[in-house]
């Protein structure tokens, strides 16, 4: 998601990136000290939502140092910034997760961010048999059928990738849900025919006609395209209900909302994924209106968060950011399969395999963000979804929808 | 019918905008034959620098009345005016050394120019799309069924006097005539005292300030910029450019309503995925059948 944003940023952001990895890296080499790798983007375009995620880890990781670890272990965050040049690259979360597995503390691996990194990630991890959890790695191909096979083709029969997201298949159902119980019936799908966008739209059309919704027209858009007057000029002519549209707001959905009220489609509703949260960033005013889902609870709703909510605040003097309760989760799966293992090994430090066999394991394990379970994929057993909508120019929560298997 | 219509109406105020940057194409590729792939990001520039001199005259909402006229005249002619003045620096010192070397050299070296122009947009206002402020007004004009917008017409506009002017300029002054001098024998016309250097900057001025123009009209038109959106008008506005016949003045305006025609058509007919197949595919019909474009043969003027 989120592909790009203000390079303004970036040098603070590099700035305070190089300062933690600084602190982090002092005072290591300790025969008792364990370490989770944390790699995320965080500097340019997912910086804010990148050191957000970082913090929900840091904040796990130094609970898990008030309460204690057995054998008398410290546990040390240890990150990685997997952005070059302001966005973040595959390339570097290989050769960041391939540190990691060259430090024989690093016993378990949080991250990354994007989906198209943990692609590039999880043959390494797997390999190495390092646990590997990822806040927020949403594409279906991470973890189910041939892709996520031909990805742990190092290593067959051992899985090492795990999120506390859930994927991109299950949050078009839960769209066409929501879309229904809006009382849209008449959709029309607009997709920006890449990966994460048409899987979005296919899975959303899917799920919504078999809910009872029709599907008026399906239409992809080339890249780069400007000019959608054409293309809303005919889905006017559909008169539908909802536009659902599978993509980011940078490869169109923003342009495509501002131009919806040139061709007199203002007062329809306009919908999307976990890829167009900041629609309003290019469609200002004209973004009020759009409806989209997150991949994950609103952990400030959440009843088990309200601790973490305020610890968070306490801590950074700062609203959690979207995934910062998930990297939290991710970070207390983690804490909780080392200290399973660390008492299995005798009170020793255990092996990677150990802390692995533990993370799959992981069975009610109680975060902010409800229990967390993973089958035998790597995916959580009970995935909550949530509906936001945009009001001036904010987002505003509206529902959240609870998919057990 | 109606929709037909509607179509065609989206099209030609598309077209007007690729026509604008096709035009710029055109004459440098008449004077110099280069075909200058740095353009479509001069006219991305454009529309930077516009919604920089919006911020510094603190517009931010629709305008009325005097700060209306006042404001958009400034940002027009000043983003006309830095465009114009940057392709000239372009051409001053990334072509004109190249100008005697093989012809692949200042082609590659205008490919170069254009990623450093990305990269410098980026650097300056980040990767993300930018929202443009609505500052003009867009009163819709209902004809019938119909719906037109007063800043389609006024696109389309700008599109077509941009063409008389220019079309002017090059046959009835002096600058002119020694454009299409230069333009026809470069030898020749500096043996005869055209001052061949400051003809070929003019050249690029004019083409560097319709990129500025083209800018600014497609940021207020789209209410939003990217740094990236001159690659692809880049590429539709060379189309335009050869489909009418390059090195032809109204036959980039032509090929700039056709392209955007046919954009449009394609995508209301085809789906959105086939619009850019359509158009190149069409390049590639009329580079293998009419080389020359549609206007090319009977050339009533090259610049």
């Amino acid at each position: 998601m989120r592909f790009f944003r203000s390079l303004a940023c970036v040098a603070a952001a590099f700035v305070c990136a190089a300062s933690m990895a600084a602190c982090s890296s002092s005072g290591s080499g300790s025969a008792n000290v364990i370490k989770l790798g944390v790699d995320l983007p965080l500097s340019g375009a997912d910086a804010s939502v990148g050191r957000s995620t970082l913090n929900g880890v840091l904040l796990a990781a130094d609970e898990a140092n008030k309460k204690g670890l057995p054998g008398g272990f410290t546990l040390q965050v240890t990150q990685l910034d997997d952005a070059v040049q302001g966005i973040h690259s595959p390339q570097q979360g290989v050769a960041n997760v391939k540190t990691f597995v060259a430090d024989p503390s690093v016993l378990a691996v949080i991250g990354p961010y994007n989906s198209n990194v943990a692609a590039a990630e999880i043959p390494v991890t797997n390999a190495a048999g390092l646990a590997q959890i990822s806040p927020s790695a949403v594409s279906d191909g991470l973890t189910l059928g041939d892709d996520a096979s031909a990805l742990r083709r190092a290593n067959p029969s051992q899985n090492a990738f795990f999120r506390v997201c859930t994927t991109d298949s299950r949050q078009g159902a839960a769209a066409a849900t929501f879309a229904l119980q809006r009382g849209f019936k008449k959709a029309y799908i607009i997709d920006d025919n890449e990966t994460y966008g048409l899987d979005l739209a296919n899975v959303f059309e899917t799920n919504f006609q078999r809910a009872g919704g029709t599907v008026l027209g399906h239409d992809h858009i080339a890249k780069n395209t400007q000019d959608f007057k054409s293309l809303l000029t005919k889905v006017a002519g559909t008169n539908p209900d909802v536009i659902f549209y599978g993509g980011t707001t940078s490869t169109g959905a923003g342009l495509i909302r501002q131009q919806m009220f040139d061709v007199g489609m203002g007062h329809v509703a306009f919908m999307g994924g976990d890829g167009i949260p900041d629609i309003a960033t290019v469609a200002g005013p004209r973004a009020d209106g759009t409806f989209y889902t997150v991949a994950a609870p609103n952990a400030e709703k959440l009843p088990s968060a309200q601790a973490f909510v305020k610890a968070y605040a306490a801590k950074y003097n700062e609203p959690i950011g979207p995934y910062s309760a998930n990297a939290y989760a991710a970070a207390q799966v983690a804490v909780a399969a080392i200290a399973h293992a660390i008492v299995l090994n005798g009170n020793k430090i255990p092996s990677r395999a150990q802390v692995l066999a533990q993370v799959a394991k992981t069975s009610n394990v109680q975060t902010p963000i409800g229990a967390i379970s993973f089958d035998a994929n790597g995916d959580v057993k009970e995935p909550v979804l949530s509906l936001y909508t945009v009001q001036n120019g904010k987002p505003s929560f509206i529902d959240q929808l609870n998919l057990k298997e | 019918m109606h929709e037909f219509l509607a179509q065609l109406i989206n099209g030609v105020s598309l077209g007007g905008i690729y026509a604008l940057v096709a035009i710029g194409y055109t004459m440098v590729y008449g004077i110099v034959e280069l075909i200058n792939f740095a353009h479509g990001d001069v006219y991305t520039l454009g529309s930077f620098i516009a919604l920089a001199i919006f911020g510094a005259l603190g517009v931010s909402g629709e305008l009325h009345g005097v700060p209306l006229v006042v404001d958009v005249t400034l940002t027009l002619v000043g983003a006309a005016v830095c465009c114009g003045l940057i392709g000239m620096m372009i051409e001053r010192l990334a072509y004109r050394r190249l100008r005697n070397a093989p012809r692949l050299a200042p082609l590659i070296t205008a490919i170069g120019v254009s990623f450093i122009l990305e990269n410098v947009m980026q650097a300056w206002k980040g990767a993300a799309p930018l929202p443009f402020p609505a500052a003009v007004p867009n009163p819709q004009l209902t004809l019938g069924p119909l719906q037109i917008t007063t800043q389609q017409l006024v696109v389309v506009g700008l599109a077509i006097v941009s063409m008389i002017a220019l079309h002017l300029f090059v046959n009835r002054t002096r600058t002119g005539r020694a454009m299409r001098a230069v333009a026809q024998d470069r030898q020749a016309a500096s043996l005869m005292g055209v001052n061949v250097d400051a003809t070929i900057a003019i050249t690029f001025l004019v083409a560097g300030m319709l990129a500025g123009t083209a800018g600014f009209v497609s940021g207020v038109y789209y209410q939003s910029t990217w740094f990236l959106n001159g690659f692809g008008a880049g590429l539709k506005a060379f189309t335009a450019a050869v489909l009418g016949g390059i090195g032809n003045l109204p036959g980039a305006m032509l090929g700039g309503f056709l392209i955007g025609i046919i954009e449009s058509f394609a995508t209301w007919k085809l789906g959105g995925q086939w619009s850019n197949v359509t158009v190149f595919a069409i390049l590639i019909l009329v580079l293998v059948f009419r080389p020359s474009g549609l206007l090319g043969e009977q050339v009533p003027e090259k610049v």
